[in-house]
């Protein structure tokens, strides 16, 4: 029970008081560039999701199982990039081979993920805050992954209701997306302080 | 055989190169890695001695799980604090959680444990202007000299006075609250480990 | 043969301009978005993070530019990879033995350097293609152009937030700190007027 209760603690410390996107700063490019339609968000969301709950699980297996019994961890960044960078390649032959239709929805974003800032920084920071149950990991990324979709999302809906409004000419696009992020940002923080 | 070749053939840049990469990175950390050590160690001395500043130096007395209030299984390294040869105070690190991530403290206490002569904060994200306030001295000076055992949080009240009532800070008291939630439940596990690996005596 | 020199000439200038202004990779190609969010609370960390990296894209461009002739079509981005993550590493770990407190302060984001668009990018498009100095000085652009964006973006954040630049108080003691200027919002905010204030500038020029 002690240990449900901690899993779901984790997942909603992440989801919402230390969402990936807003207070991280992580998968800002992907973020801007595809919160265009609602449709498309949540491919990329899914996507994101998808990835992120792989390479955080495998990250963490390989840090804790093999780099550092060996005492290996200077290596940490490569091996975290090659794995990402692998799994992700992985995916997207596994996904285009035997769930094609899947793949029509959001397999093109697969291959931008790969440099997305989330992914490899979900892995150092769940190396940093010294997370050392398998459990947790799992639920720390898929959690992340949530995190994301749900920014991506709001940020989304809130951008096609932009495309009405009149916006001045200089701020149209990239900086009135980051001030709607900057205010999401500050709607989120009220939910600082939740758990005790 | 041919696939071998083949693959070779394709590969053989890589290789070399994550060959002479990995010799650039264990050449690197080779050189440099005991500089890191010893910033770490010095940084965890300049925190010691800024709390307990006659003593002349730390020594490891002992290595303790405590638990914190999450249930997170923490290790505390415990030090003694000398100065020419008689046992000062002891400090020792503990963490738990603040208003934004984890705050993490050294907290040093007298020689019986009777009273806390202060603490460091180590690493905190907390809010600046607000939550970062429990770095200042006016927080951190209430604790010098409070009683070791059970320590409360009061809204207002004579912040000078040196007592068990630690006055908030304004504008963050779940910081506030956070740093004496860490120092009472990690303070109550090592004295009572200390006691039980007979570091301290066991007097009333 | 003058000609071809003056050509040359001009091209490094380019190269090196475009980084700072035309081609800035913050402001213009919207790339490095998620560091330059995070570090630029106050000045040292971003100017810590800035020469970070300038070095990763120096070694990274030399190296790549070097190998450019024997990479293989589908290894490429591979190789890239790996040669930005052992720059990174080496860097990561210089920055904790000599200057700790920073490597501290910027954290995780000092690895996310691997993932920064701007290096792979400019591996991509540039060094993979042309020979040796013309790489070197595409990074030394690249590089001098993100840093001073860092600077500046963190300049008014640490101006707003604390009263201080490289913590000497430059406002009087009246002013009241913005603290929202030092968290995630404030950054967004900062950055999204910024972006649409060099939208306004271009615009008049062109």
């Amino acid at each position: 029970m002690d240990t449900l209760n901690i899993l779901l603690m984790a997942f909603i410390s992440i989801v919402l008081i230390n969402n990936l996107v807003l207070t991280k700063f992580l998968g800002i490019c992907p973020y801007l560039g595809v919160s265009g339609r609602i449709d498309m968000a949540f491919g990329m969301g899914m996507a994101v999701t998808f990835v992120v709950t792989l390479s955080g699980t495998m990250t963490w297996m390989i840090d804790h199982w093999i780099l550092m019994p060996i005492g290996l961890e200077v290596t940490r960044y490569v091996c975290f990039i090659l794995v990402i960078a692998g799994a992700v390649q992985l995916v997207e032959m596994y996904i285009r081979k035997f769930f094609p239709s899947l793949y029509e929805s959001f397999g093109i974003f697969l291959p931008l993920i790969t440099t997305n800032c989330a992914i490899l920084g979900l892995c150092l920071f769940i190396n940093l805050w010294g997370i050392d149950n398998l459990l947790e990991a799992v639920v720390l990324s898929f959690g992340a992954g949530i995190g994301f979709t749900m920014a991506i999302c709001i940020m989304a809906g809130i951008r096609e209701n932009l495309n009405m409004a009149d916006v001045p000419r200089c701020l149209k696009g990239a900086p009135i997306t980051l001030i709607t992020a900057g205010l999401l940002t500050l709607a989120f923080m009220g939910f600082a302080g939740m758990i005790k | 055989m041919f696939k071998i070749k083949h693959f070779i053939e394709q590969s053989w840049l890589l290789i070399v190169a994550s060959f002479c990469f990995g010799l650039l990175i264990a050449t690197a950390n080779t050189a440099w890695s005991p500089r890191i050590e010893q910033n770490k160690i010095t940084k965890i001395n300049n925190l010691m001695g800024g709390l307990l500043p006659k003593a002349e130096k730390f020594e490891l007395a002992a290595e303790l799980q405590i638990e914190s209030a999450k249930g997170k299984k923490i290790k505390s390294n415990v030090y003694k604090a000398l100065a020419e040869g008689r046992c000062l105070g002891w400090a020792f690190n503990c963490e738990g959680p603040g208003f934004a991530d984890k705050i993490e403290l050294i907290v040093s206490v007298d020689k019986d444990f009777g009273n806390f002569a202060g603490y460091a904060v180590l690493a905190s994200n907390e809010t600046p202007g607000f939550g970062d306030k429990i770095k200042l001295p006016y927080y951190r000076q209430q604790f010098a000299g409070a009683p070791a055992g059970k320590l409360e949080l009061a809204k207002t009240g004579d912040a000078g006075k040196i007592d068990s009532e630690i006055v908030a800070i304004s504008g963050a008291t779940v910081s506030s609250e956070a740093v004496i939630k860490i120092i009472n439940n990690s303070a109550a596990q090592v004295k009572k480990q200390m006691r039980e690996k007979g570091l301290i005596s066991n007097g009333k | 043969m003058a000609n071809k020199a003056q050509t040359t000439s001009t091209l490094y200038k380019q190269t090196l301009l475009a980084g700072l202004w035309r081609e800035n990779p913050v402001f213009r190609l919207l790339l490095g978005m998620c560091p330059t969010l995070a570090v630029t609370a106050a000045v040292k960390p971003a100017l810590t993070m800035g020469l970070s990296v300038i070095f990763v894209l120096l070694c990274s461009n030399i190296v790549v530019s070097l190998m450019r002739n024997l990479l293989k079509a589908h290894l490429r981005i591979l190789m890239f990879t790996l040669t930005i993550a052992t720059f990174v590493t080496i860097a990561d770990l210089f920055l904790k033995a000599f200057v700790p407190r920073m490597s501290e302060m910027l954290g995780p984001y000092v690895p996310l350097i691997i993932v920064n668009c701007i290096i792979i990018c400019r591996a991509e498009a540039c060094a993979s293609k042309n020979n040796l100095l013309v790489s070197t000085i595409d990074a030394l652009g690249m590089g001098v152009g993100f840093t001073l964006t860092l600077c500046v973006l963190a300049g008014v954040r640490e101006v707003l937030s604390t009263g201080a630049i490289w913590e000497i108080k430059v406002l009087p003691a009246w002013f009241v700190p913005w603290a929202a200027m030092s968290m995630p919002a404030g950054a967004f905010i900062t950055l999204g007027l910024l972006l649409g204030l060099v939208n306004v500038i271009s615009k008049k020029r062109t």
